[in-house]
């Protein structure tokens, strides 16, 4: 099981919003005799969605050299079962940024219909913990598979550059 | 079950509360990108290991009725350390409230005896007529199914209690 | 200008949403971290919502002078030299350190902060009427 529970990015405004859609299928593993009567999509892969759609929000402020992980969950409403066929449009707003935090408020919707509501507080690792946790050039090969400079765009609506230190990792891939 | 979050039920107190716990073994998919150079279990995933826990909780005081207890709410989920390859993390959860489909329980997850997560969480009892009234007739294959993988949960449990499931 | 009332009742929601407690327990005398149960990354989310509520900024280091608790200068054998002690009062007015001063363990100093000490130190940022 890959731990990827966005699908692609829609929409990527650096340090303002983002929007991600998750297509939800019977052949995920999750699905797997989890409601054998009605498969859904469990509340926590939405909620991890969300938060790789906020988090990699957060992260790119800094070009991603913040580590960002997620730290609480302030509050996780679903209103309904997300099911197979059914696509989530996760949408991730930030609230605040600061040095060794970020606030999220972020949505979930099928169809247009509101199905999740979910603030998140993500905390940046500091010293304690001084070793990177993803390999740079993989990294930005996630990044660019979740179509985020595809559609990213800056403060002024130019298309978002990569960080030269991801760039740099990938052109020094053998 | 695939997203099974529990390896095994280790207490049980029907209408109160249970005790399970998840050993990540290291072996899991998922830790090569959670986090390729930092390896630890998801924080949803103790989420979910709560949840699931809690879940069987509200299962066992209405005899397995309905099949899907799904989580409500979510709040105050906080994390406080991480659960590396190798490590058990033991989570309980214990009933705060019901309120007709509703359960309202607190949940905590612990690390060699130290608290790594606690919330609060909502359930709700699922009626398969009210979700989907074609599915209903699912409803005693699911039953079972259920309360197999319960079962198979809790067998040390069991036979100290003198509830029958 | 708020009153010291209006500062209160933003502290305590504040502090009902970040935490999840209850309004009865949310008094003055009630100190974060033992009381309300705050743990660190609940400061974050206290911070957060403080900060839109009043709608100031709260550097950390004025709510939690890490700086002075980690440096040499200030403390010897885990506990606040006198020099430490009258640093933190300069940098924390808003705080009431006469506990924290009759044994001033570093451990115990997040400890000892009171939901009183929150409001004053709000109210030294907006000013009350």
């Amino acid at each position: 099981m890959r731990w990827m529970w966005i699908d692609r990015f829609l929409e990527f405004q650096s340090g303002r919003r983002a929007v991600a859609r998750k297509n939800i299928s019977l052949v995920e593993e999750q699905m797997d005799e989890y409601s054998p009567a009605y498969p859904y999509m469990p509340a926590s892969l939405i909620i991890e969605g969300i938060a790789q759609t906020a988090g990699l929000l957060v992260g790119e402020r800094s070009g991603f050299k913040d580590r960002v992980i997620l730290a609480k969950v302030a509050k996780a409403a679903l209103h309904r079962l997300a099911k197979p066929g059914d696509t989530l449009i996760y949408t991730a707003e930030v609230a605040d940024i600061k040095r060794d935090g970020a606030f999220c408020n972020c949505t979930s919707h099928i169809d247009g219909e509101l199905q999740a509501e979910v603030e998140l507080v993500f905390a940046m690792l500091d010293d304690r913990f001084p070793d990177p946790i993803f390999d740079p050039a993989d990294f930005l090969s996630m990044v660019r598979i979740f179509g985020l400079y595809d559609v990213g765009v800056d403060a002024n609506g130019q298309p978002l550059q990569v960080p030269p230190h991801l760039l740099a990792a990938e052109q020094a891939r053998p | 079950m695939r997203f099974g979050m529990l390896d095994r039920i280790t207490e049980l107190v029907p209408g109160e509360r249970i005790t399970a716990e998840r050993k990540l073994t290291g072996r899991e998919d998922y830790l090569a990108d959670h986090f390729p150079l930092f390896p630890v279990m998801p924080g949803v995933l103790m989420l979910e290991a709560m949840y699931q826990a809690a879940a069987w909780l509200v299962r066992v005081g209405d005899d397995f009725e309905h099949s899907i207890v799904r989580l409500k709410e979510a709040r105050n989920v906080k994390y406080s350390d991480f659960v590396d390859p190798g490590h058990v993390l033991i989570v309980k959860a214990e009933i705060k409230k019901r309120d007709g489909l509703l359960t309202s329980l607190e949940a905590r997850g612990f690390v060699h005896g130290a608290s790594a997560v606690s919330c609060r969480l909502v359930l709700e009892t699922v009626q398969m007529d009210q979700l989907a009234p074609d599915r209903t007739m699912l409803e005693p294959w699911a039953r079972k199914q259920m309360r197999d993988k319960f079962l198979a949960l809790s067998t040390e449990v069991l036979s100290r209690m003198p509830v029958s499931v | 200008m708020p009153t010291k009332a209006d500062v209160f009742e933003k502290v305590k929601t504040a502090l009902i949403d970040a935490l999840g407690v209850d309004d009865d327990q949310v008094t003055p005398e009630a100190t974060m971290v033992g009381d309300l149960g705050a743990e660190s990354i609940d400061f974050l989310d206290i911070v957060f919502r403080l900060e839109k509520a009043f709608g100031i900024e709260i550097p950390r280091s004025e709510l939690f002078p890490d700086d002075v608790l980690t440096n040499s200068a200030y403390v010897a054998e885990g506990k606040v030299t006198p020099q430490g002690v009258e640093e933190l009062k300069r940098r924390m007015p808003f705080a009431d350190l006469t506990k924290f001063e009759q044994n001033p363990v570093v451990q115990d100093f997040g400890n000892l902060l009171t939901v009183n000490d929150l409001c004053r130190y709000i109210e030294s940022k907006v000013g009350v009427s």
